[in-house]
Formats: structure tokens, sequence, C-alpha cells
């Protein structure tokens, strides 16, 4: 079935740099018209994997396509149905931001005389509060991550790449962003979403991947990985027995110290709980939503210092 | 704190300057001896020198005669050079620790520390020094080893390295002015090329001394830190005092330099950026639309450059026939600096576009490098992630390189050969078309260097910008003085303008040029090959 509705489809890739194994026989597989979100800290190996599927770099063994084709070999031809934004967004300094912005959309095949491309253009300039007419050496972070992502939504793709978009941007033009990626799922658009922020993934994505030491260890759409993202609870212990703690339904891991009571609860289940909490009478109680951290330290708890 | 920010670049510049003081003295050793067995006795050094003095071409491009001695030829045949290259090594230098470091924002991470805005361009300025200083002693010890006396080889040092510190002084200064780092370091190379010149006509316009067999500059020479080198006279007057006069000036623009910094923000220069078109015009739409865009300044600059020699060449021909035109002994030998050609006229037209095939192939090596400035910047990433394939990529910067070197080679071959007929009618300054012919005919050359680079680039990407350039920088001095100091043929002939077309002889052989047109292709189609089979490199 995913032969017909995969867009991208890889396995068994392995990247190796030197010595250095970037990609452990990694598995990714993403369906036409989902968001899918793509999880790892730093060095996880979340832009070897995007550079492979543009074409940028060559899998050192493994299957992957993209749209179909060999992206090793098709990039030309694919490039023209792919938006991307790279991981660290180099522009050209002498070059001001709005000629940067055509000539990347030109690269892609569109064009830049075509009324929808300047409206468009236009709208997220003004949505996005920049100004094209400077030159790119003198943006700063914030606006060169800008540059890149007005390239990508400008014109139109049945595939968008995105690698950490939001980075060096602040949190308003964060959620314009993501409204934007919203809007672009809405129109069917299938997009890979690299991000290190739960938050970002979890608002957009039908699905998420989470890659560990150049391997997907996880990966279904966000109700399959809900176990994942328990909500913590903690409350004093006051009065209460044993006994009354197993009545909270499906509570996980519940620990006694230092006078409180903390447990893990899944996260679609929180509220269904609390009148059961309520009838308990607890004090002090403090509900924390699954972080990236909790996410993490599930794969990666190993890997800190307790 | 500005000894740490020092032994840090120290550290990090160390290859970099070992290579170029080892290549200080060894250019100075070989031409020393070099010198000693092609013109073993005073004799044949004065007949060189006769003839030197009355041909403004050989002035301009070597340098003022000193006088017969072995030192005096020595410096004449080679100081302006070196000092060309100590030039370009101090300002660059200053550039790269500055402007450059501004531009990657590290010189920002810097200025939050308690070094600030001003110590790392203190810094940078003591490297300059630590580099001239060791450029001086380099070059000294070349001259020695290559048999010359102590006192004048120090002087020639002592004053090489005033004037790399001159230099740094206004290269820092250049760098304050300059909107970006790029540009700052073209109106560096343009300032020591401009000091080149000045010195030339300085000393083509100045007073000739045949008793002596010795030249006095003209003012035009006193303004220019390399006429300062060539005025401390080594080996003859060994004066000190303009060496001086080098090291007040760097310290002075050096101070002036400090002072801007004071009232400019990091990261922009005096000039104000000025406000770019917001969207892209009709020519920006490809990779070669962008190639054009980015070479465009540093093509602009070799194309002028290329023209202004050209307009000498053309104009110099004339005086070089009224001058030494009748006598046939003179015109021997100039022929054998000329490199071998069969008649006066003959042999100036290639030496001149000798010169200006060098100059075409440094830009075009310059446009190729970017290919690797551009593959570690990201800027190919985001080319390659169009609808653009690497083959596509690459030829498409390589067209841009060797239109504008074959650009300039044109507007060089017009220039002279309109100033040749214009000065000379009736054709005995060369006709148009052995002017024009000569310069067009560099091009096989100038695209065997484009090739290698290219093929470099695919093969060692890291290796493009060291290589790129010493291959241009072997090739110009195999060129332009080897066989003046009768090297080996083989060793001559691995220079690509050597295998140019005597376009202006009765019956040139495009045999060489034939050749080198097929090594271009297959350098660049190899080049092609072996980068659809790589990974881009950051």
């Amino acid at each position: 079935m995913s032969a017909v509705t995969a867009v991208i489809e890889a396995s068994g890739l392995v990247k190796r740099y030197g010595r250095t194994l970037a990609l452990d026989g990694l598995d990714l597989t993403v369906h036409r018209g989902e968001v899918h979100g793509y999880l790892g800290p730093n060095g996880a190996g979340k832009s070897t994997t995007i550079r492979i599927l543009l074409g940028l770099a060559r899998a050192t063994s493994g299957r992957v396509s993209v749209l179909g084709a060999d992206p090793w070999r098709e990039a030309p031809r694919l490039h023209r149905r792919i938006a991307s934004i790279p991981g660290d967004v180099a522009l050209w300094p002498a070059l001001s931001g709005g000629e940067t912005i055509d000539l990347l959309v030109r690269l892609r095949g569109g064009d830049v005389r075509a009324d929808a491309y300047r409206r468009r253009r236009a709208a997220l300039i003004d949505t996005f509060r920049f100004d094209p007419s400077k030159a790119a050496g003198t943006y700063s972070k914030g606006n060169r991550q800008k540059v890149a992502l007005l390239a990508a939504l400008a014109h139109p793709a049945d595939l968008y790449v995105f690698d950490e978009p939001t980075s060096g941007l602040d949190p308003l033009m964060e959620g314009v962003f993501l409204k934007e990626v919203g809007v672009l799922a809405h129109g069917g658009a299938t997009v890979l979403l690299s991000s290190h922020l739960l938050g970002e993934v979890e608002r957009l994505c039908d699905r998420v991947s989470i890659l560990r030491a150049g391997r997907v260890v996880e990966s279904g759409t966000l109700d399959e990985l809900r176990h994942l993202t328990r909500t913590a609870v903690s409350f004093d212990r006051g009065h209460l027995t044993e006994a009354d703690l197993r009545r909270i339904p499906g509570a996980h891991g519940v620990v006694l110290a230092e006078g409180r009571v903390s447990l893990a609860l899944d996260s679609d289940a929180v509220a269904a709980v609390l009148p059961a909490l309520g009838s308990l009478g607890v004090t002090g109680l403090r509900v924390a939503p699954p972080s990236l951290e909790d996410l993490f330290l599930r794969h990666y708890g190993d890997e800190v210092p307790a | 704190m500005v000894w740490v920010l020092l032994r840090f670049r120290l550290r990090r510049d160390r290859l970099q300057l070992a290579i170029w003081t080892v290549a200080l003295f060894a250019l100075l050793l070989i031409t020393a001896s070099a010198m000693a067995s092609t013109f073993p006795t005073a004799a044949d050094r004065a007949g060189v020198l006769r003839i030197a003095l009355v041909t403004p071409a050989l002035l301009v491009l070597r340098g003022a005669p000193q006088g017969p001695g072995l030192g005096g030829i020595t410096v004449f045949e080679i100081a302006a050079f070196q000092a060309l290259l100590v030039g370009l090594m101090s300002t660059f230098l200053v550039v790269r620790n500055t402007r450059a470091e501004e531009d990657r924002g590290t010189a920002d991470t810097l200025a939050a520390t308690a070094a600030g805005r001003t110590l790392p361009s203190v810094a940078a300025l003591l490297e300059a020094v630590v580099a001239n200083v060791l450029a001086a002693a380099a070059s000294a010890l070349g001259l020695l080893a290559g048999g010359l006396p102590a006192g004048g080889s120090i002087v020639f040092g002592a004053a090489l390295g005033a004037a790399g510190c001159a230099f740094a002084g206004l290269g820092l200064l250049v760098a304050q002015v300059a909107p970006a780092s790029r540009p700052a370091n073209g109106w560096c190379a343009a300032l020591v090329l401009a000091a080149y010149a000045l010195r030339g006509i300085g000393d083509a316009t100045g007073t000739a001394r045949p008793a002596t067999l010795t030249l006095t500059p003209a003012w035009p020479s006193l303004l220019s830190p390399i006429g300062w080198v060539q005025a401390t006279r080594p080996y003859a007057s060994d004066d000190l005092r303009p060496a001086l006069v080098a090291l007040a000036v760097g310290a002075v623009a050096g101070a002036a330099a400090l002072a801007v910094l004071r009232i400019r923000d990091l990261g922009a220069g005096l000039l104000p950026q000025r406000a770019l078109r917001p969207a892209a015009s009709p020519l920006l739409r490809g990779p070669i639309g962008l190639a054009a865009r980015l070479q465009r300044g540093s093509a602009l600059g070799w194309g002028v450059g290329a023209l202004l020699l050209g307009l000498l060449g053309g104009d110099l021909a004339d005086l070089v026939l009224r001058q030494l035109g009748n006598d046939p002994a003179v015109s021997r030998i100039i022929v054998r600096l000329a490199g071998g050609s069969t008649g006066l006229v003959d042999g100036f037209i290639g030496v001149i576009g000798a010169f200006v095939g060098v100059l075409a192939a440094a830009g075009a090596v310059q446009g190729a490098i970017r290919l690797r400035q551009e593959e570690a910047a990201g800027g190919a990433d985001q080319v390659l992630s169009g609808a653009v394939g690497r083959v596509r990529w690459l030829l498409s910067v390589l067209l841009v390189a060797g239109t504008s070197a074959a650009a300039a080679l044109v507007v060089a071959g017009l220039a002279a050969g309109a100033i040749a007929v214009t000065v000379r009618p009736d054709g005995a300054a060369g006709g148009f078309g052995a002017w024009f012919g000569t310069m067009v005919w560099q091009l096989p050359a100038v695209l065997v260097l484009l090739g290698l680079v290219a093929l470099v680039f695919a093969l060692v990407p890291r290796a493009t910008v060291p290589v790129g350039w010493f291959l241009l920088v072997a090739a110009a001095f195999l060129g332009e003085f080897g066989t003046l100091l009768d090297l080996p043929a083989w060793l001559r002939e691995l220079a690509p303008f050597t295998h140019s077309p005597a376009v202006a002889l009765r019956d040139p052989s495009y045999a060489g040029a034939a050749w080198m047109t097929v090594i271009a292709v297959v350098t660049v189609g190899l080049a092609a090959l072996v980068l659809r089979r790589r990974d881009t490199v950051p």
C-alpha cells in the first residue's frame, strides 16, 4: 500500500563520512498529503537524511525514493516539485533578500512574473514583515531564515522539506509560519518537518518519526505515539492512602517522595482523571504537559547523567 | 589580551605564513642564482642594463636599473615583483582578520569579550608585522643563499618588510571604508597593483644615467611603497631612509584606520550600503545569471587591468621600435628577454601578450575558485536544491569565468591594436591583427588553467583555493621568467603560456593552442564526471 501513496520511501539508509556513521540503517516512510514530523536532537542525522532526500548527498547504501524517483540521479527534475528550507540558511551577501527569493523560485522552475506568484509574494512579505531591498549580508539570523521561508512558500510544490524551519524566528513569526504550514497541509501538500521542538511538531503533524543515532526508533501517528508523551501530574500526599492512589484510573509509575505523589497520565486521559483527583480532594496539584524532554528521555535517558 | 588574539591568529595562519615565507625565500634564491649563471660577467650584465635603460616596457615590468653588479641586476629583475607579492600578502591578511571575520560574524563574538572592537584589528596589524618580519628575513636569506653580499641583502629584506607594513596599514584603512570583505580584497588588490603601476610609470619616465647604468625614477615612483623598496638601492647606496618612510606611512594609516573603527559599526563599512532591488531582474534567472552576478565585480576589475595593460603595450611598442630598431645586437638581446621570438616588435608583442594572458588567467582562476567558495558557504546547495544538476552548475560557473577572461583578452587586444596602429599607421609597431591575435590566442592557455582548477575542485575540493592560486603563480612565473632564468625546457613548457601561438610571426603554429583546447575540454569533462559522483562538502 505504501508503494502507492508514499511520497518519501527510504529503507536501510546508511551514510558514512569517513569513519563517522551518520545514518545507520534508517527507514522512513512519508505518505502523500501528510505532515510528517521528523524529530531528533542535534547530531542524530536529521540534516543528513534531508540532504540525501534532496540529492545533495548520496547514501552509502540503502534505497531511497522521493516522489517515485531516485533523488541522487534525478534531483533537477524532482526539485521542480519540491520546496525546501536548509538547516543552515546560506545566502549570497551581495544579493538583496527579494532578489534571492525570486532567484530561488526561478531555480525551481517558477515564473516570477506570473500574477499568482507576485500576489503571493507580496502577501507573504507583508505577513512576515520582511524588507526585501536589503543586502542579504546585512540580515539578522531571523531575517535570513525568512528569505528561505518565503522562497519555499511563495511557489507551490508537491512536497515541502523543512529542516528546523523556525530556528532564529521570534515566537510571533514562528506562529505565522506554522499557520502557513497548516494552510499547506489543508491544501493537500506533503510536508516533512524536521525539528527538535515538540510543540511545533505536535501542533502540526499527522505522523512523527523519532530519530536516534542514525536510526528511526519510533514512527507512527501522534495517537499511536501518545504513550510516549505522558503528562506528569503531582500533588501533596496529605492523608491519602496507597489504596486511594490505586483508585486513580490510568496512572503510570506512581512515586511517593518528600510528601508528594508523582505519576504519569496518558495525555488524552488527563481530563477524564481530574474528577477522580477532585473526589480525593488533592492539594498542591501540578499538571505538566508532556515536553520534548519527556519524549526524549524515553529514548535518550541513558545518555543523560542521572 | 592583544597577545592572546595574536597567538591565536598566528596559530591559525601558521601554514599560510610558512608557505609565504618559503615562497619568498625561494623566489629570491632562484632569481639570484639564475642571474649569476645567465649573466656571469659584469660585461654581460652591462649589456642587458644598457638596453633596459632605453626600453620603457622593461622598466615598467621589471624596475629601475641599479648598476651592473650582481646584486643590482637581481634587484632590478625581481624587487618590484617581490614587493607586489608582499603587498598582496599583507593587505589580504589584514582584510581576512578584520572585515572577513565581521562578515562571518566571528568578529561580534570577539567584540563581546574584553577584547572589544579595536583590539582584534590591532592584533591583525601586529600579525601583519610578524608576517613581514618573516618575509624580510626570508628575502634577505634568499639573497644571501644566492651568493650576494650581506649588507645589501639585509637592506633589501628590511625595505621589503617595511613596504609590507605600509601596505598592511593602508589595507586596514581600505577595510574600514569598503562595504564588505570581498570588495575590500578587490580594492586592496587594486591598491597594490596601482602601487606597482605608479612605480612602473615613474621608472619608465625617469632619468637614465648610461655611464653608471643606473636610473633615477621620476616622482611617481616616490609615491609608491614598491618604489620605496627600490629607493633604498640595495648593494649600491644601502639607504634605509625610504624604509623608514614606509614604516611611518604604515603606522599613520593603521592609526587612521583604528580611528575610523571607532566611528563605524562592526560589519558595515564607512560607505553606507545602498538599497538594492527588491526583486530580481530578468537576468538573474538561473545558475548562469547567478554566476555572472557574483563574478561581475572581479571580472570588471580584471577587464580594466587588461585594458590598461593593452593600452600601455600598444603605446610602448612605438618607443621600443624607435629607440632600438636599428641596432641588431640590441634586438637580439631584447628578443631573448622576450622569450625567443624572431623580431623586435614581434617579441615585444609576445611579452605583453603573455602578461595580458596571465591577467586574464588570474580572473578565470578566481572565477573557478568560486566553485569551492560557493560550495563551502552553502550557496551551491541552495542552487542544487533547485532544478539544477551538479554538472549544469559547474559548467555555468566555468562558462562565466571563461567568458569574462575571454572578454578581458578581447578588450586588451582591441586596445593594444588600436593604439599601435594609431601611433604608427604604417604598421611598424605591429599591425592590428598581430596585437589582437596575440592576445586573443592566449585563451587556450587561460582555459587550461580554468580546467585544471575545476578538476582540482572536483577531486580535492578543500584544496581548490590554495592549489588554484599556486597553479596560476607557477604558470605565470615559468611563462614570464622561464626563458630569462634559463630554466630547463621541460619545466618552462609546463606553463601553458609558452604554448600560445606567436600570432605576430609570419607563420605561427597553432598546434599548441589546439592541444591546450583539448586539455581544457578533457579536464572540464573529467571534473563534471567526478562531481556527478560526489556529495557537496562543507
